[in-house]
């Protein structure tokens, strides 16, 4: 059941397509996890993320300026390219100009019924954030209801919001029986987990993983052994990279990526209350993506919390080339692993990523730890 | 006790028989499409000097690219893992190791026991290899094995950007075109090289003393532009490609 995962990966177009038959629902796609997927719910509307095809591809180059990360050129070329053909809707909340980029580019040369930028705050950590944030999802909802003809009470959006918790919930489950020394499941299908979450209806995802989660009390990934690490940076769902990192000899255990804990980690917790402030307050109050994360550094400690609480020997910074807001957080980053004594591994991702060069860096990497139990 | 250590480099495969430390046996092979029986030619090359049989080598460690490619060895251990190993072995107190080989550059720091603490490795690009100074001596028309001399009777310093093997290989067209002289022109080639490398190495920390090994190593012109770059004293093997195959073997006198 937990191979369901990889199949929904693989499958993601033909996964979509397939919704709409069965429901007649419509599909939006979004480039960035501030999108409040709690509304869209509530909408019926399913929210799909845009990523990447990790190909090399021709077509973006008159768009986007070459200095732009990687990542932004592969989401666009994926829409360029027709892959995301039976979208009906795309949007993206404030995060960064790279993918903003694609965003507005997509806009522009691929007409869709419904776009549209949600001016997510960058300074979350004003006390202003939360009012600003609940005004524009107010402005949203509305947006949502003329293209959807629907109406979204409060009562739907406790619905969408109880739809995304459960899922989130279970999620952060399943990471949590990867402390054990005995890991239940390898990274990779972790990865596996947690992406194709972004890509399927989360009713049916939350199927599937109360299952998961039952099985993984009894269940041992075969790991015992290798090296236990955790993986850093923006998005990642390149599997071909976890897949070479594990097959060297060590397990991913935790991680900090927008495709990973960043994403499900927090609730809303509705208690009754106002449904879209206590959105707003999510979404401000959430691990935070570099972006957002000022002055004060929240995420570094919630890094270095993971680090000890999951038992890590070691981290790999995988950093989407060109990519300021968290090349800005690597020193500060290393720093404060090194000073729990967590080893640092610095690779630097294109869109495709040179397995064979960056496989010398991983062992050699590897062989450091062992040089510790020798010495 | 005595071990042997293959590397598997991109361009050359090395053998090295080590008896109790020293170096007893040497060769070099090139690596030809098929590593494996570039390897077992090294292997047997070497034992042939130290006038030794296969049964007599107690283990054999392979490292360089194709490290997983010979079918004979006992263990692998990554191109960082034995340099490092091979110059604490030569020079214990090296405490930066720079390799510069056909294809890759790499800087490694290493403690007082020869662990290595952190290692940097040249990006996707020829720029800060070998291979680099083949395709400048091709476009300067002088045999590789002179660009080094040549460099060294260069009077002044041109700026040259190696971020690119092709581009860099277009600027050496531009100052043939003005009629700059050779020797300045190979200086500007090592210049550049040298400037790849010392980023790299400052990257991981370079604390003295310093080593250079791999073929690059040979070339004097390469090596008088490292010097002035750093502005430090640079240690020199005399066999520089041999001290991965060193390390290999080395490693594989761990119990």
């Amino acid at each position: 059941m937990i191979e369901k995962y990889k199949e929904w990966y693989e499958a993601r177009h033909e996964y979509a397509v397939q919704w709409k038959k069965k429901t007649g629902g419509k599909v939006l796609g979004y480039f960035c996890t501030y999108v409040p997927e709690e509304i869209l719910y509530a909408a019926g509307v399913l929210p799909v993320r845009i990523l990447g095809s990790h190909e090399p591809q021709s077509v973006t180059e008159p768009h986007i300026f070459a200095m732009f990360c990687p990542f932004c050129r592969d989401c666009l070329a994926q829409g360029l390219l027709g892959r995301f053909h039976y979208l009906d809707g795309i949007m993206i909340s404030q995060s960064c100009l790279h993918l903003r980029q694609a965003y507005t580019s997509w806009d522009l040369h691929i007409p869709t019924q419904f776009s549209y930028y949600l001016p997510m705050p960058h300074h979350v950590q004003s006390r202003h954030a939360v009012p600003f944030l609940r005004a524009e999802l107010e402005t949203f909802r509305k947006r949502v209801e003329d293209w959807t003809g629907t109406t979204i009470g409060d009562a739907d959006l406790r619905r969408g919001i109880q739809i995304v918790d459960r899922n989130r919930e279970l999620l952060r489950t399943a990471y949590e029986t990867r402390k054990r020394e005995d890991v239940p499941m390898s990274g990779l299908e972790a990865m596996y987990m947690v992406v194709s979450s972004q890509m399927v209806d989360k009713a049916e995802h939350t199927q599937v993983t109360e299952d998961v989660v039952r099985v993984l009390e009894g269940r041992s990934a075969g790991r015992s052994g290798t090296r236990r690490l955790m993986i850093l940076g923006s998005e990642n769902d390149d599997v071909a990279f976890v897949d070479m990192v594990e097959s060297a000899g060590a397990t991913i255990v935790q991680d900090d990526h927008c495709t990973g804990s960043r994403y499900f980690w927090d609730k809303v917790d509705a208690n009754g209350g106002d449904p879209l402030t206590q959105i707003a307050e999510r979404y401000v109050r959430r691990l935070p993506c570099p972006t957002k994360d000022w002055p004060a550094r929240r995420r570094i400690e919630r890094i270095v919390q993971f680090a000890k609480e999951w038992d890590v020997a070691g981290a790999i910074i995988i950093q989407q080339k060109f990519c300021d807001p968290h090349e800005i957080d690597i020193p500060a980053i290393r720093k404060a692993l090194e000073s729990a004594e967590v080893k640092v591994l610095f690779l630097e991702l294109d869109v495709t990523v040179p397995v064979g060069q960056f496989k010398i860096r991983v062992e050699a990497f590897l062989e450091m730890f062992a040089g510790d139990d020798l010495f | 006790m005595i071990t042997a250590g293959i590397d598997c480099g991109a361009k050359n495969v090395r053998a090295v028989i080590l008896m109790d430390g020293r170096v007893a046996g040497k060769a070099s092979v090139p690596a030809g499409m098929d590593a494996a029986s570039g390897a077992e030619k090294a292997f047997d090359a070497a034992l042939k000097e130290a006038g030794i049989a296969r049964t007599d080598v107690s283990k054999i460690v392979s490292t360089g690219a194709g490290k997983n490619e010979p079918r004979f060895t006992n263990d692998v251990v990554t191109e960082v893992g034995a340099d490092a190993r091979g110059i604490h072995q030569l020079y214990p107190e090296v405490r930066t190791v720079i390799d510069v080989g056909a294809e890759e550059g790499r800087a490694i720091r290493l403690d007082a026991r020869g662990k290595v603490v952190d290692f940097a490795i040249n990006e996707k690009c020829a720029a800060g290899a070998g291979a680099f100074t083949e395709a400048m001596a091709r476009a300067l028309e002088v045999p590789l094995e002179e660009l080094g001399a040549l460099s060294l009777a260069s009077t002044q310093a041109i700026p040259m950007n190696a971020q690119c093997t092709v581009f860099a290989e277009s600027e050496v067209v531009s100052l043939v075109h003005r009629k700059t002289p050779k020797p300045d022109m190979a200086r500007a080639i090592h210049d550049a090289i040298a400037d790849r490398i010392a980023s790299m190495a400052r990257r991981v920390g370079i604390e003295e003393k310093v080593a250079l090994i791999g073929g690059v190593s040979r070339n004097v012109g390469f090596v008088k532009s490292l010097r002035d770059e750093l502005g430090i004293e640079i240690i020199l093997h005399t066999d520089p490609e041999f001290v991965g195959a060193i390390g290999a073997a080395v490693v594989a006198t761990d119990q």
